[in-house]
């Protein structure tokens, strides 16, 4: 459902150009529950723009659900972000002003749902991250981990192909990483979400079906128990091991 | 319709937003109002004006012909009969009054009560330049050579001071002549629609041709005509003109009708609204720079919410919709408030001056249009600016 093929993109600043990804490919099939690790500054951000269709790389393809994405326009690539896309941040990037219930809306009124189906449908999902007794507190008034399930509720309500979490746990506790990463890990068994991970943490990666290292601006895939085709990247040596 | 959802929800956002930033919502919607307000009561106070002008040129009738003797070779200018027979003479005019004036030294009882002037005039004198009688009666038709004379209301005044009791009937002393008084003029209003004055309020009226006899040299000064209705302003005072340089080829008269004046003010009034609305507008514009300002600001501060929502599906329409919305939101509620101040100030200021109070449904209506179209044109730039940010610079800034 996801293919990257040759994904280059550096940037420039100024006479120096920066190459952070050096010809990415992955190959992410429905179901997938993937971890991308690497350290800081490696590109993973980097990568999870390009697949989230927020950003374009500089060279390379990108097909999501055999799409490709590199002709195609900022609204269309808007509308792509708003009906197959979920995104979790690290920084949970709530609206503050906004309750709950309207921030897991928001999805649904880009794409011209009316109010009382979409909160209805909020509803639905706030119970399904446990997070139904709060849907009228404001994000100031939730604990983070709280604060995460209301944005992957957001990130889920719109049905989305695949969901792209950038260091979901980086802000939390221990015991409330868990908690997410257990409901993340529920999301991908029960319903089939195909989830994508960026971490720090190997104990996260850890509960991820698959696992792929950033190295040099490539990936290279470390552990593998999805049934999913993937060409090993020939080109770099795998790493073994998690040295962060 | 996918795009009424999307618009309800920027349009709770942006009121949101408003709520929230109330110090500088406050300071946008006070610049609006007073720019709205300003266009509201200078565009009226304008028109009340030009209502009023036109009401006080208009006071004497639009009918009116004023031909001024400017001397010539012809010392002794346009006969008296002639003038009386211009109306006689020209179909086109219905009434003609000359007036020979002079000043003169009144005396009454052997006091002297001041000075004033002379008014040589006929019957007609007193129903062109509607002068209010209010006891006796006119100088009339048949007072030829009478030393009648009918006083002007301050002329009254100053006798009942020095007599007391009643002017009418008394004999009053104009250098040394006697003149026994026949009528009282009340109050005069001078009207600024005609080209001479009459300052009756002042002035003793006798009979034309006892103004003549006491002072032969002096010519006719003024002939005040009325055109029959319905004729042509400039038809009449050609046919004025044509008449009086027959009888008196040697003299030299000018000639203003009423609607010439007329015409002249309302063009001096236009210039004088326009220059008005041009400052009301100005206010507009600085209100309007201040509304700019103000969403510039609230763009900046939300870049993070802006990325967020283009990570979430916004397309940049929807963000720049939400954005204008709230700028057109506060110039609007400005609008609002502002037609009010504008109202209630060009209330106050025609209720202190006097004048008629009128509301310009064209100033309150373009009040309201303008604050919405400058909500629009001043919010568009900081709008475009907030629907061009780069999602990933706001959701790494964090
Ligand atoms: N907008 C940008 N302009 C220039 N350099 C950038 C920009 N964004 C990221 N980088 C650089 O690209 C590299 C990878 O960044 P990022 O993808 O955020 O790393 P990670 O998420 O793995 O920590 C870093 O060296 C960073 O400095
Ligand atoms: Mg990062």
């Amino acid at each position: 459902m996801l293919k990257l093929d040759g994904v280059c993109r550096s940037y420039r600043l100024g006479p120096v150009t920066t190459k952070v990804l050096r010809g990415v490919n992955l190959e992410v099939s429905s179901g997938d529950l993937m971890s991308i690790m690497g350290p800081s500054g490696s590109g993973k951000t980097t990568l999870m723009n390009i697949i989230g269709l927020l950003d374009r790389p500089s060279s390379g393809s990108c097909l999501l659900e055999g799409r490709d994405v590199s002709s195609l326009k900022d609204d269309e690539l808007s509308t792509l972000r708003n009906r197959r896309i979920g995104f979790v941040f690290q920084a949970f990037h709530l609206l503050p002003q906004l309750s709950a219930m309207e921030n897991v809306c928001l999805p649904l009124v880009y794409r011209g749902t009316t109010r009382p189906a979409a909160r209805r449908q909020a509803g639905e999902i706030l119970e399904r991250v446990g997070m139904a007794q709060r849907t009228g507190h404001r994000p100031g008034q939730l604990s983070g981990g709280q604060k995460q399930r209301v944005a992957i509720a957001r990130a889920l309500i719109g049905g989305p192909a695949l969901l792209l979490a950038d260091e979901p746990t980086g802000a939390l506790d221990v015991e409330t990483a868990t908690e997410v990463m257990s409901l993340l890990q529920r999301l991908n068994e029960e319903n089939g979400v195909t989830i994508i991970i960026i971490t720090h943490d190997p104990s996260v990666a850890a509960q991820c079906t698959r696992q792929v290292r950033i190295h040099e601006g490539r990936l290279v895939e470390v552990v593998q128990h999805s049934a999913s085709p993937v060409q090993p990247d020939l080109e770099s040596r795998p790493i073994v091991g998690g040295q962060l | 319709m996918r795009i009424f959802p999307i618009l309800a929800s920027n349009g709770r956002e942006a009121a949101g937003s408003l709520r929230r930033n109330r110090l500088r919502t406050l300071l946008g919607l006070v610049g609006v109002m007073i720019g709205v307000s300003s266009v509201i009561a200078l565009v009226s106070l304008g028109e009340i004006a030009r209502y009023e002008a036109r009401k006080q040129f208009e006071s004497l009738g639009t009918d009116l012909v004023v031909i001024r003797y400017n001397g010539g070779s012809d010392v002794e200018g346009i006969a008296i009969e002639d003038a009386l027979r211009l109306a006689d003479s020209l179909p086109s005019i219905a009434e003609a009054a000359p007036r020979i004036t002079g000043r003169g030294t009144f005396r009454f009882g052997g006091k002297e009560l001041g000075q004033g002037s002379v008014n040589g005039i006929a019957r007609s004198f007193a129903s062109v330049s509607k002068l209010p009688l209010r006891e006796g009666r006119f100088i009339s038709d048949l007072d030829i050579n009478q030393y009648f004379c009918v006083i002007g209301h301050q002329i009254a005044e100053w006798m009942r001071m020095e007599g007391g009791g009643d002017p009418l009937g008394r004999l009053v002393e104009i250098d040394e002549v006697l003149f026994t008084v026949v009528g009282v003029l009340d109050h005069y209003e001078e009207s600024y629609g005609l080209p001479v004055q009459i300052g009756a309020n002042e002035s003793i009226f006798i009979p034309i041709t006892t103004a003549r006899r006491i002072n032969s040299n002096e010519p006719i000064d003024v002939i005040i005509a009325v055109s029959t209705p319905g004729t042509d302003h400039k038809v009449a005072a050609d046919d004025v003109s044509t008449y009086l340089h027959s009888r008196s080829p040697g003299s030299d008269f000018g000639i203003t009708t009423a609607k010439e004046l007329i015409a002249q003010m309302e063009r001096q009034m236009e210039i004088f609204a326009l220059l008005l609305s041009a400052v009301g507008g100005i206010s507009l514009v600085v209100g309007g720079i201040g509304v700019m300002n103000i969403m510039l600001v609230s763009v900046a501060e939300r870049r993070v919410e802006i990325a967020i929502r283009r990570a979430l599906g916004a397309r940049r329409r929807d963000i720049r919709s939400q954005f204008l919305i709230e700028s057109i939101m506060l110039t609007s509620a400005g609008g609002v408030l502002g037609t009010v101040l504008g109202l209630t100030a060009t209330w106050a200021i025609s209720h202190f001056t006097g004048w008629g109070f009128l509301i310009s449904w064209f100033s309150v209506a373009g009040g309201l249009g303008t604050a919405a179209t400058v909500g629009l044109f001043f919010g568009f730039q900081p709008a475009h600016q907030a629907a061009r940010l780069d999602p990933i610079a706001g959701l790494q800034g964090n």
